[in-house]
């Protein structure tokens, strides 16, 4: 019987070993769980304040019997009025309600005066997801005033029209689709995310976690080349990579293409498997720098604490093109696509939208991120074959 | 067969080896004996290859250690100051792995794994995680997992420290074994009933320097003095240290 090599050796022990780490697992099959449960989320809440917006706004209100004709016009308005509870203040700030309509009992003197007549809306500012109520209610009520104000100016003979000055006419622009796109925005990073945190617990634990516990030493001693210990190394953290970029894609996939999303943002989106399998080779080069990164750090630093802090703090890197991305449209250029991470989430930006990608910035794009994370590879290997590697 | 040549080696400022040279045979026990910081885990490091000298030559069975790095390891095996196993694993999956590193695989790496398992009392332990294991059970699996490949040579940095009286009993008497089957056995302890009890051939060091060496009569004669521990009292210069 053949022995295994080597590199087949370091590979298999660090998976068996890693696999039965609690640590290890949760974050190579929870965490990248997470991102596409975000997404879920956040359509849910974008379809239930769309909801809220097309349904009969419930309007409590208190006094209704002062104005009759104020209440007709607001349930002709597609207002359901209810009745308000004893304490509105309370009620709103405790958020048993979003808003409540006080009519004062002078309402119908002042009304019938043909003076301001006046009605409280009590409301909460700074919760958002009644802003929308509130802003139904305050047009409303704003549009009753205005069409009385109308009518007692033509009593007086007066062209309603002279009070307006200036009018305003919004144009929103805003789709379903234009929202979901926002949603889909945030996928680029999530996918970073979930290839980074995939393998960081082994690739730390192999590296600097090794030395913390002082198996380093002993291990060196073996006849193995220390650029065959960090290759065995680095194809288990690659493998349990590739897990959580898998979990994450699949989660991606079923939801823009099982969840019924029309009913909540009014668009439907797909990844066909084609645009899946084009993210992960998109994903290939990008999982071996990522891998080569982690390695790299965790080789340096002291103890697994120092390492995982280090690595957590990478993460943010590639976040501030994200952001930047999701808010303002980034032009894809050479050199943006050139830079590790930030071509790759443009890349992948353009699949989800179901844009062309170019083929010659993918190729550059693809090797030099390539290029980079095998020559930080081949720099793990020359930290091992030092004194340093163990000392410090 | 072990030998160091004018060995000299320096941390930044700190001498820790000033041309060391010795030889260890085969089928012997040499005993390294000095005070902590003499030079003794550096001299075994550049024997078992993690860290270069600056000048003078070190082989074993005749490969260097600094440009045979794997021939040497091959023929060596090393308990260093450092033995952490990994907790996860079982005592037999920890010492599988190193064999498995070794090129041994099937019945022979097994036959091996269990012959250890025997020798060194750990049945009770052997399949069981190594998370939580006492010391005494530690240094169990760091030895059968250096030694797994049977080899020909066998460096021990301090491999009594920590143990119990019945483990370092137990330990002793492993290592006269390694010396029966013509093992050339090389370690090093700042203990010297110990050294005295075990060894063929004693090297004191002290402050980077082999002070002294040779069979303990040997020593005895060299120093002029009754027992051997005014003996090596006397190598060193001072008491201290030693214990």
């Amino acid at each position: 019987m053949k022995a295994p090599s080597r590199f087949r050796t370091v590979f298999a022990k660090e998976v068996v070993d890693n696999l039965r780490d609690r640590r290890t697992l949760a974050a190579a099959l929870f965490y990248p769980l997470l991102g596409p449960a975000m997404i879920l989320l956040m359509i849910y809440a974008v379809g239930q304040i769309t909801k809220r917006a097309e349904g009969p706004l419930q309007l409590p209100v208190r006094g209704a019997e002062h104005a009759p004709h104020l209440i007709a016009f607001l349930e002709q308005n597609h207002v359901a009025i209810t009745d308000a509870p004893d304490y509105p203040e309370q009620a709103v700030s405790a958020g048993d309600v979003d808003l409540v309509l006080v009519i004062p009992d002078d309402f119908a003197t002042s009304f019938s005066a043909g003076e301001p007549a006046f009605v409280q809306l009590i409301i909460d500012e700074s919760r958002d997801e009644a802003r929308t109520k509130v802003r139904r209610a305050e047009l409303l009520l704003y549009g009753y005033g205005r069409q009385i104000g109308s009518l007692r100016l033509r009593l007086r003979g007066v062209n309603p029209s002279v009070g307006d000055a200036v009018v305003v006419d919004r144009v929103d622009v805003s789709t379903p689709q234009g929202q979901a796109a926002r949603i889909l925005g945030m996928a680029p990073y999530l996918i970073l995310v979930s290839l980074f945190v995939g393998g960081m617990y082994l690739a730390i634990d192999s590296t600097a976690g090794e030395r913390e516990r002082g198996s380093l030493e002993p291990l060196l001693i073996n006849p193995v080349k220390r650029s065959e210990l960090v290759l065995g190394k680095a194809a288990a953290v690659l493998v349990f990579t590739t897990v959580a970029l898998v979990e994450t894609l699949v989660g991606l996939a079923l939801i823009l293409n099982y969840f019924p999303l029309e009913q909540y943002i009014g668009a439907r989106m797909t990844l066909p498997p084609s645009a899946l399998l084009s993210i992960f080779l998109i994903c290939l080069p990008l999982m071996i720098f990522v891998v080569a990164v982690q390695m790299m750090i965790a080789s340096y630093t002291k103890s697994f604490k120092e390492a995982q802090n280090y690595i957590s703090l990478m993460l943010l890197i590639p976040a501030i093109p994200a952001l930047i991305m999701a808010v303002l449209p980034v032009k894809e250029s050479l050199w943006l696509v050139l830079l590790p991470t930030v071509g790759q989430q443009l890349f992948i930006n353009q699949i989800l939208r179901g844009e062309a990608v170019t083929g010659s910035y993918l190729v550059l794009g693809s090797v030099t991120t390539l290029g980079v994370g095998i020559a930080l590879l081949v720099m793990v290997a020359r930290r091992y074959r030092t004194e340093g590697i163990l000392f410090r | 067969m072990i030998a160091f040549d004018g060995i000299h080696k320096s941390f930044g400022d700190v001498v820790a080896l000033d041309g060391v040279s010795f030889r260890a045979e085969d089928g012997k026990i040499t005993g390294l004996l000095g005070p902590n910081g003499a030079g003794k885990t550096t001299a075994l490091r550049i024997l078992y290859t993690v860290i270069d000298q600056d000048s003078g030559t070190a082989t074993v069975d005749g490969f260097d250690t600094h440009r045979e790095r794997q021939q040497v390891q091959k023929r060596i095996g090393a308990l260093p100051d450092a033995h952490g196993l990994y907790p996860r694993l079982s005592s037999r999956e920890n010492i599988r792995y190193f064999g498995q590193l070794h090129g041994l695989s099937g019945s022979e790496l097994e036959g091996n794994i269990d012959e250890l398992i025997g020798l060194l009392d750990m049945a009770d332990i052997a399949d069981r995680r190594t998370e939580g294991f006492s010391t005494g059970q530690r240094v169990k699996v760091a030895i059968a997992r250096a030694l797994v490949q049977k080899p020909q040579n066998v460096l021990l940095d301090e491999p009594t420290s920590g143990l119990d009286v019945p483990s370092t009993r137990a330990m002793r008497e492993f290592i006269r074994r390694l010396r029966e089957r013509g093992v050339c056995v090389l370690f090093s302890s700042h203990i010297m009933q110990e050294v005295a009890a075990l060894c063929d051939e004693i090297l004191v060091m002290s402050r980077g320097r082999l002070v002294a060496g040779g069979t303990p009569d040997e020593l005895q004669r060299q120093t002029g003095k009754e027992t051997l521990e005014d003996a090596f009292v006397t190598a060193i210069g001072s008491e201290e240290g030693l214990s």
